[in-house]
């Protein structure tokens, strides 16, 4: 007797598709990730340590982390705000404001580093007149940090949009009619609701601002030692056929993923409601 | 400290919420406003509250022009619905609110705000229940805290919106009585929504019957019962139950 | 009186504060960063005029490049469309140790940066990479190939198309299942005549999004791509050496180019949802 309910699937099935997802799973996802650390260890670890913690490797990863710090927090200040403007008010134009806001995720990292030299670069827009003020934005810092924060602006306002508008107004009011300021509001109501979600959020927005390639490899230059993000500095090493270094280098990052893939399941697993509203597609 | 109301209009897209909303009150009335869903009951609270604003009419209470002030001055305990309690604070942390966030120069000190959350918690008989969370509590005690929160900032005007809707029978009249107790005892002008009969004619002092938006009566429970004004307010009665003897809570009214 | 009435119609006022603050903050940003760069790229190519901008874009070589990223991106998404879906069956509906593992592996593409991904999967499938070797004998040459370009779009379009399923999936409910198993339908056919074309909306945008995504792909496909013009240069990489040889127009032409592929791209996914809600 078949003690199968009517919507399992056959067992043949089952094994089947079962071997066809974990086979295009590790063969496709998992192989790359384990590339990276065999590479890296290839000739032994005091090697690949070398390779980290060389001068122009620890620039990179200065680099990286300086950018990460200045355009996250932005982002997030931005997500905040965005997401307070469009879940708590009602107001023709929500929909065309929320649209812009996703644009970077639509477009192509070169593109959106192309953006940027046309407007600071040599023949842009405002090209003359940062030669002439002696600002440099493009093959310099400040370039790096704005095309990150470019490819990144979506991350924490696609999080809290949805979440706060799920959240409704109706603490926020009983707070305002208690006589709370806006500020009051803010902070001791709507805050502390969505904080895993902006954990959430901005977690991921780092992970992508650490790692980001096309647009910051558009603006940067590639100057050794100065405007090469870890990103940047892996390709330099690998094209140099610096293998060993390279994929060194890349470990980091690829800890970075995992470390990031971590946190993000287990806010995903325990905080599930507090962060519920945007998977939802 | 009368409340007058008058010629208030409320326009959602084109949908006329309110239309035309005229009243007056006298301070310290219990106030029902009573009627089917979509009647605007709700609206007109929350244009009192401060929580909406009307696209035209003027309201006056405490002698002030009601309408041009900001809620979060306004002074009017507000009870949603869905109790709205803060999910992250704790009972305490809730019905001491309203004080915390007073200006400096007006807020009490700690150990006074912590003195007058137990007072409250006492008067609505939730002792000992300071440090729960507001999902540990069953509704009707939810309720309770959100009426304990209201009244902490001392406010002027009491405003409920259908309080009790979401609790069964029993605690229903358990908290009927017991508001009403209340009531009598702070003399705080209250206005009351709920589309239940009999809870409106067992609280309040005067009753506004509401439908589409307008005030279809308004008078004590008995005028309306006794003289329906229009075809509308006789039906309304009709439709819950048989009409039958009023036990007025509270004692003694006039017109009893 | 009128200017607040007209202000009222604009936006439902509110009793909560901060909307002026919030809402021109977010203009203010929103503009500085995006709006008004993007416009910058939009306006570059015509400086040369339209004749200019077309003659651009048809010479051998840009043609060539953009054949190959959206040509590689459709058939990367396509057997995302075929893979995404078992994938997505098999963590939504099955149970089995290391089931979760399997679900957070699904993100790695999202997470890894490019670069990464690039270097490991160039070198793993060159011709003496672990898989670049079996696949050497059976006469298949990856790296360095278009069919390179493909298999690195393919990994990063992978969790576009399962994680845009399994919700969908995991909210379905078991009647129609049901239903076909009491009308007599093997499980195969309940899955191909009831269960797909039900969530094929979802299927659609996932892999709308793999496209999308994989049309502007960068740093996981220039290194195993072999970048040789006219034959494995993907367009990406084209703006690239045309902004280093200063051709900022030529850059700026590809570029606008591949923001209208977006647009459209946006616009067809907008379609599909509306499709979608209409179905309901």
């Amino acid at each position: 007797m078949r003690r199968r309910s009517a919507t399992q699937d056959h067992p043949l099935t089952r094994t089947l598709f079962s071997l066809i997802a974990i086979g295009v799973v590790a063969v496709f996802l998992v192989l790359p990730l384990a590339m990276v650390f065999s590479q890296a260890l290839a000739r032994g670890a005091g090697v690949a340590l070398k390779a980290v913690v060389e001068p122009d490797a620890l620039s990179a990863i200065r680099l990286t982390l300086l950018t990460a710090a200045v355009a996250v927090p932005l982002n997030a200040v931005f997500g905040i705000a965005a997401s307070w403007a469009i879940a708590k008010f009602d107001f023709k134009g929500r929909q065309l404001l929320t649209t812009f806001i996703d644009l970077p995720f639509s477009i192509s990292p070169v593109v959106s580093g192309l953006i940027y030299v046309l407007i600071f670069g040599l023949q842009g827009w405002l090209g003359p007149t940062m030669r002439e003020w002696d600002i440099k934005v493009i093959f310099a810092l400040p370039g790096i940090v704005l095309a990150t924060m470019f490819v990144t602006f979506p991350f924490v306002a696609r999080e809290l949009i949805p979440l706060m508008a799920d959240q409704g107004r109706g603490e926020e009011e009983a707070a305002v009619s208690l006589g709370a300021s806006g500020l009051q509001t803010f902070l001791r109501v709507t805050l502390p609701n969505i904080k895993w979600g902006l954990l959430y959020g901005v977690l991921l927005c780092n992970a992508r601002a650490m790692g980001e390639f096309g647009a910051v490899s558009v603006v940067s230059g590639h100057i050794r030692g100065l405007t090469n993000t870890m990103p940047l500095h892996v390709e330099v090493l690998y094209n140099d056929y610096q293998f060993v270094g390279a994929f060194a280098v890349a470990s980091l990052l690829a800890l970075l993923a995992i470390v990031t893939l971590v946190l993000k399941s287990l806010l995903e697993w325990r905080f599930a409601d507090e962060i519920a509203a945007t998977h939802r597609h | 400290m009368s409340l007058v109301v008058d010629s208030i209009i409320k326009r959602f897209e084109r949908f006329p919420a309110l239309n035309g909303v005229s009243f007056t009150a006298p301070s310290g009335t219990f106030l029902a406003l009573l009627g089917p869903s979509g009647s605007g009951k709700t609206t007109l609270l929350r244009i009192l509250g401060g929580l909406e604003f009307p696209d035209g009419g003027t309201v006056r209470f405490a002698d002030l022009d009601w309408l041009a002030v900001p809620a979060r001055d306004r002074r009017a305990g507000f009870v949603f619905q869905q109790y709205a309690l803060f999910q992250h604070m704790t009972v305490s942390q809730n019905v001491g609110f309203g004080l915390s966030v007073r200006p400096r120069r007006q807020r009490p000190s700690r150990s006074e705000i912590a003195r007058r959350v137990e007072e409250l918690l006492a008067l609505v008989q939730l002792e000992g229940f300071g440090r729960r969370y507001p999902s540990q509590l069953s509704g009707g005690q939810r309720q309770r805290v959100a009426l304990a929160r209201a009244l902490a900032i001392e406010p002027r005007m009491l405003l409920l919106d259908e309080p009790f809707g979401a609790l069964d029978a029993k605690v229903r009249k358990e908290l009927r009585s017991w508001l009403r107790a209340l009531h009598e005892r702070m003399g705080i002008t209250t206005v009351f929504v709920t589309h239940d009969q009999d809870e409106a004619f067992a609280l309040a002092d005067l009753v506004a019957i509401m439908n589409a938006g307008k005030i279809e009566q308004f008078g004590t429970p008995d005028e309306v019962r006794r003289s329906p004004k229009t075809p509308f307010v006789a039906e309304f009665l009709e439709t819950e139950q048989p009409p039958k003897p009023i036990y007025r809570l509270g004692g003694t009214r006039p017109g009893g | 009186m009128t200017i607040a009435s007209l202000v009222n119609r604009w936006r439902n006022p509110s009793a909560l504060p901060g909307f002026g603050l919030s809402l021109g903050f977010t203009v203010f940003y929103l503009s500085a960063i995006v709006l008004i760069p993007l416009a910058a790229l939009v306006v570059r190519p015509w400086s040369i005029g339209f004749g200019g901008f077309w003659h651009v874009l048809t010479d051998h070589r840009v043609m060539a490049a953009l054949r190959l990223s959206f040509g590689g991106a459709a058939v990367a998404a396509a057997i995302n469309a075929v893979t995404g879906p078992i994938v997505a069956w098999v963590l939504v509906r099955y149970r089995f140790p290391g089931r979760r593992l399997l679900d957070a592996l699904v993100d790695l593409p999202f997470a890894l940066p490019t670069a990464v991904a690039g270097i490991a999967l160039s070198t793993l499938y060159a011709p003496q990479g672990w898989l670049g070797e079996i696949a050497g004998r059976f006469g298949v040459k990856v790296a360095y190939t278009p069919l390179g370009v493909i298999v690195a779009l393919t990994f990063i379009g992978l969790p576009f198309v399962v994680r845009t399923l399994q919700p969908v999936l995991a909210d379905l409910s078991l009647d129609a299942e049901e239903a076909a198993a009491t009308l007599g339908a093997s499980r195969l056919q309940t899955l191909w005549r009831v269960v797909l074309p039900t969530v094929l909306p979802s299927l659609i945008t996932g892999a709308t999004l793999a496209f999308a995504r994989a049309v502007g792909e960068y740093g996981s496909v220039i290194f195993i791509a072999g970048n040789l013009p006219g034959i494995s240069e993907i367009a990406p990489l084209l703006i690239v050496i045309k902004l280093e040889q200063y051709d900022y127009v030529g850059a700026a032409a590809i570029g606008v180019v591949m923001l209208a592929a977006s647009f459209v791209l946006i616009l067809a996914l907008n379609l599909v949802q509306n499709w979608a809600q209409s179905r309901r």
